[in-house]
């Protein structure tokens, strides 16, 4: 896998949430509050990126030890991907509820929920395919941060427009959540269920979209012109 | 919408893409005359709610035309003049209360114009009906505030609720009787007008007492829309007039409101009152056809041919699944009357409905093939 430039590749027109549709559970269900995805994103980037190194790690060996390359089957890779996935996401699991347990409280089922993540599971297995170690994490950090921009952005609408607030971390006397003038008595509350969850990940989909037919019309032009 | 072909002329080849079954008219014709039908219940609700229900209307009507000009400049196609925004925000104010605070119809106007109908590109690309999608979506964000209800001309403060909005607050409580939706109301102290008591006196003194049976107080406000309620929805009598208009001019089909109707009346007397402990054959079938937007519903926006089945089994099909579906969402939903939400679900029914009900061929198409 080459390496790609931050629009090309899977940050922005293959940005697993709007052009892949996966990882779409946590997307919906913890993008009612800023924080809760901004922890819920953070909580991805970490295990993807991990599990995608270990991953490319473990390709890597395997071409190494016998000077030629050994394929490993498809079931082993995932077995293996799942595995690493599932021991990352137990662990850092215990250490958020042991150390930030408002973290874990915020997101629920789908912090544990993260180890059979069809994202984390992709990424993971990407990487074994990549050129070298660092193209695969390099694939997944941005796969990761394209995740956490589309998860903070949804959250950032539908908790201004759904909930009329903004909630952040606690810091000294500012209490984490900051009231929006004007909405936080009677918000657009259909924009916090499920379907508005939904509807603004559609238009994000649908604005990226368009911006990349923009700009492949526009290369097309070019070289046309040329 | 393809043209229908003329029956006698010398067209003896028409190539045109789908739909290929035409209907008289054009688009616009077709939305301007049931913008006209709504008019008489709109005069009533305007009527009877006063300036309030005129603001509720203009700001629907004006937010769904601004939205569907917004649109149309940015698209560069003007399709303002087919009426359908028009007819998107007046149904959505006369699904309203005259007492909502303004941003609720201008809200769901916009969303209904934006959302629903020109996101996915347009009149007749809209799979569910904008104006009724519109005011679920208002439903699910104001539910309160759209529970603000103005009593309507000449009727008392202790009427000041809906009818069905009292009979559920009524069935809440305890020390109701009665078998019946009025007799209940009745017991829980909810009053009609005067004119009410007094019409059914008479009848009941001069015209049933011949039979031997009497009319409970109510049934003259329910059956001309003397109630408190949603702006449009209140005076059926009006409602049914402009329908049959439309049904005489051939612009609307009366399958899906008869499938419609009549179902939803069958399941409401049969376990109508189950939900409330009364039994069966205790649901007011003609008290919950009275109340409420299922008459509007059923006519206006049950028709839309948008997002209706396009043949006749398909049709059968869908209304009877939409008087299930708002027999279910009116008896046992908490989403306002349960209407508007029961019509969206069978809306997201309709492409299914056609698939699996093929039509028959057109008259003139099989004549051609032949």
């Amino acid at each position: 896998m080459k390496p790609q430039g931050i629009t090309g590749g899977s940050f922005l027109f293959e940005n697993p949430a709007t052009a892949l549709v996966m990882g779409l559970c946590p997307a919906i269900a913890v993008t009612t509050r800023v924080m809760d995805a901004l922890w819920m994103s953070a909580f991805v980037l970490v295990v993807l990126v991990l599990s995608a190194l270990f991953m490319a790690l473990i390709a890597r060996a395997r071409v190494s030890e016998s000077g030629e390359v050994q394929a490993a089957t498809l079931g082993r890779q995932r077995l293996g991907a799942l595995l690493i996935t599932a021991t990352l996401t137990g662990s850092i699991e215990v250490l958020l509820t042991a150390y930030i347990p408002e973290a874990i409280a915020g997101m629920g089922i789908y912090a544990p929920l993260i180890a059979v993540n069809c994202l984390v599971l992709s990424g993971a297995e990407r990487a074994t395919r990549a050129e070298t170690v660092a193209n695969g994490v390099a694939d997944a950090v941005a796969s990761g941060f394209g995740f956490a921009c589309c998860l903070v952005l949804i959250a950032l609408v539908r908790e201004v427009l759904g909930a009329g607030t903004i909630t952040l971390f606690p810091v000294g006397s500012f209490g984490g959540t900051i009231a929006v003038p004007g909405l936080s008595c009677d918000p657009i509350r259909a924009l916090g269920l499920a379907g508005g969850g939904l509807l603004c990940l559609g238009y994000l989909a649908a604005a990226l979209r368009s911006l990349q037919t923009r700009r492949a019309n526009a290369m097309a032009g070019k070289a046309g012109v040329q | 919408m393809a043209e229908r072909p003329e029956q006698g002329g010398h067209a003896a080849l028409i190539v045109a893409p789908a739909p290929h079954v035409g209907i008289p008219g054009s688009t616009a014709g077709m939305t301007w005359s049931v913008v006209g039908a709504l008019a008489p219940a709109a005069a009533w609700g305007i009527f009877m709610f006063g300036a309030a229900a005129v603001f509720v209307l203009v700001v629907s009507v004006g937010t769904a035309v601004l939205a569907e000009l917004l649109c149309c400049l940015v698209s560069g196609r003007m399709t303002l003049s087919d009426g359908s925004a028009v007819l998107t925000g007046l149904v959505i104010g006369l699904l309203l209360s005259a007492g909502c605070p303004l941003y609720v119809p201008a809200a769901a106007a916009a969303f209904a114009i934006l959302v629903v109908k020109q996101s996915f590109g347009g009149l007749g690309r809209n799979w569910m009906n904008p104006a009724l999608a519109g005011v679920v979506f208002a439903q699910l964000s104001w539910g309160a505030s759209m529970a603000r209800w103005l009593p309507a001309r000449g009727v008392a403060e202790s009427g000041g609720l809906p009818p069905l909005d009292a009979l559920r607050a009524a069935f809440s409580t305890t020390g109701w009787s009665g078998r019946t939706p009025l007799a209940v109301l009745a017991s829980s102290g909810y009053t009609f007008s005067g004119l009410d008591a007094t019409v059914v006196q008479w009848v009941n003194a001069h015209v049933l007492s011949i039979v031997g049976v009497s009319l409970r107080p109510g049934f003259f406000d329910l059956l001309v829309g003397h109630v408190t309620g949603a702006i449009g929805t209140i005076c059926v009598p009006l409602l049914v007039l402009g329908a049959v208009a439309l049904l005489r001019r051939g612009v609307m089909r009366w399958q899906v409101p008869v499938a419609f109707l009549s179902s939803f009346v069958v399941l409401a007397f049969l376990f109508g009152g189950l939900s409330t402990g009364q039994g069966w054959f205790a649901g007011g079938a003609g008290f919950q056809l009275f109340s409420g937007s299922l008459v509007l519903t059923a006519f206006f926006a049950a028709t839309d041919p948008v997002t209706s089945p396009l043949g006749l089994r398909g049709r059968w099909v869908y209304g009877i699944g939409l008087g299930v579906l708002a027999f279910v969402m009116r008896f046992y939903g908490s989403l306002g009357d349960g209407i508007p939400v029961a019509l969206v679900m069978g809306n997201c029914f309709v492409p299914l409905i056609d698939r699996a009900t093929p039509r028959r061929q057109p008259e003139n198409a099989r004549k051609g093939v032949a």
